[in-house]
């Protein structure tokens, strides 16, 4: 299933607005990025940049979180949050795809690349 | 070299250097007469208390090799000779492989317990949390499948009773080997000791080394059997890939890697915003210099100069590193995956190529085969 039907998939199910959403900010490449978990209705109002500023800006992280913040500020350093390949302008909804734990509970979940931009090829 | 040790040509050995006979030729003897003549080689002789030409029952020798030079450097002057010499010492004196290498090879340890970490998952559910390297060692051993023969070495690694022996063995043995006396002897003589030479080098260099060993099973012994398991698999196969990333060792350059992170499939746009989907491959970099990235499969990219295998990504501003680091090697290719996922712009059309065709009259790579 692409990313588009899972979206319309998504918008015709109005109970899954009600699922808590999973944040994930990944620095780089990597395989593990930042999590942060919202409670259904805190976030769909918000527009998806806020939502990670405010991830960004969470006090109270473990060490490890603090590297992956810093791995992921040094990436956003002149780099940018991409989501699939595109740009984070718009709603959670807009981006999230319904997964579930293997406990069985369902979740919304957006992975979110901090990138730092590199120029290829000759220029022109 | 072996030639002459093969030979029954006579030598002179003399403060541990061969001279070899001086060839008769009437241009030679009569740059030796002037030599003698005028006393020079008494006087450099006195200097160096070592003459260049020596006079041995009316023959005329040359100085022409150091024989501790020679032997410390045989390994270099013939290495197919010296690993003969080498492999048949190991087989008589049985002595066994050098299966901790891997615990010591300082390249692969960087690799396993640094680079891997990044770009494999690692954790379940949603805590983030440092792994030791004994987590990575149960990671691996989760999700690939280690042969059983490899659980059935991690048992005899562990038993240091073997080991103990052929050192005992080897400190038993006398390692001495005396230089030849000064005089005439014929190249097989010469042979016979240089041989000798060598086998006592060999065997104080495995004695260096398996003493090593002993000390790093001892370090082990404790570990479990599954992570010692995991890493004989990894010194014998040299190679692994988990979530994508993985390594291979160089067949070509002894104690190299291929360090590689596999991308998906992407899209880029061109100028008309028109789709193009490329293909996965491997973003590597290899751990002797130069560090950059290139593609391991054949590939087409506009960063791509050509459509082959092993193409180095062309990156603006962007300076390797000389030093081989955890870091540097995560940098590397990260920019590598980068550049093919995120660095070409269909409006400026930067690269060696563009995704749509531009020009009519310069031949360049095509990507209509990856429209969609």
């Amino acid at each position: 299933m692409s990313d588009i039907d899972l979206k319309k998939e998504l918008q015709m199910d109005e109970a899954e607005k009600l699922l808590p959403l999973v944040l994930e900010i990944i620095p780089g490449h990597a395989a593990e990025g930042l999590i942060d978990i919202y409670e259904p209705g805190s976030y769909t109002a918000k527009s998806l940049k806020k939502l990670c500023d405010k991830t960004l800006n969470k006090k109270n992280l473990s060490i490890e979180e603090q590297l992956i913040v810093e791995d992921i500020k040094r990436q956003l350093d002149g780099g940018k949050l991409l989501s699939r390949g595109q740009e984070i302008e718009g709603t959670a909804l807009e981006f999230a795809v319904s997964e579930q734990t293997e406990a069985g509970e369902k979740y919304l979940y957006i992975p979110i690349r901090a990138i730092k931009p590199q120029e290829g090829g000759l220029g022109s | 070299m072996k030639r002459l040790l093969d030979s029954d040509l006579e030598l002179v050995v003399e403060s541990n250097f061969i001279y070899l006979p001086l060839l008769f030729d009437p241009e030679i003897e009569k740059e030796i007469q002037s030599i003698f003549r005028h006393g020079k080689q008494t006087e450099n002789s006195e200097q160096l208390d070592l003459k260049t030409i020596i006079k041995h029952q009316d023959k005329l020798f040359i100085k022409a090799l150091n024989i501790h030079s020679l032997i410390e450097n045989y390994e270099v002057i013939n290495a197919c000779d010296y690993n003969r010499l080498r492999n048949d010492c190991l087989m008589k004196y049985q002595i066994a492989g050098e299966e901790e290498g891997i615990f010591l090879d300082e390249t692969l340890r960087i690799i396993l317990f640094q680079v891997m970490p990044h770009f494999i998952k690692k954790n379940q559910g949603l805590v983030r949390k440092k792994f030791s390297d004994e987590g990575i060692l149960d990671l691996i051993n989760k999700k690939i499948k280690i042969p059983e023969k490899y659980y059935n070495n991690a048992a005899t690694f562990q038993n240091l009773e073997p080991l103990k022996k052929i050192l005992e063995g080897l400190e038993n043995e006398t390692l001495m080997s005396t230089p030849p006396k000064n005089g005439i002897l014929t190249g097989r003589k010469l042979r016979d000791w240089f041989y000798d030479a060598i086998q006592v080098k060999v065997l104080t260099s495995e004695h260096r080394r398996i003493a090593q060993a002993l000390k790093v099973r001892k370090q082990f012994r404790q570990a479990k059997p599954e992570h010692i398991a995991t890493l004989l698999y990894l010194s014998d196969t040299g190679s692994i890939e988990i979530d994508g990333f993985g390594f291979t060792r160089h067949n070509a350059y002894k104690g190299e890697y291929l360090v590689y992170k596999r991308t998906e499939g992407y899209i880029l746009k061109d100028y008309y915003a028109r789709s193009y989907l490329f293909p996965e491959c491997r973003v590597a970099v290899s751990t002797y210099s130069p560090f950059r990235p290139f593609v391991i499969e054949k590939y087409k990219h506009p960063f791509l100069l050509d459509h082959k295998s092993g193409q180095e990504i062309c990156i603006k501003d962007f300076v390797p590193s000389n030093e081989l680091s955890a870091k540097n090697i995560i940098r590397t290719l990260e920019e590598g995956l980068t550049a093919l996922h995120y660095g070409y712009n269909g409006r400026r059309r930067n690269g060696y190529h563009s995704l749509d065709k531009m020009w009519v009259h310069i031949p360049t790579i095509d990507f209509e085969d990856y429209r969609i």
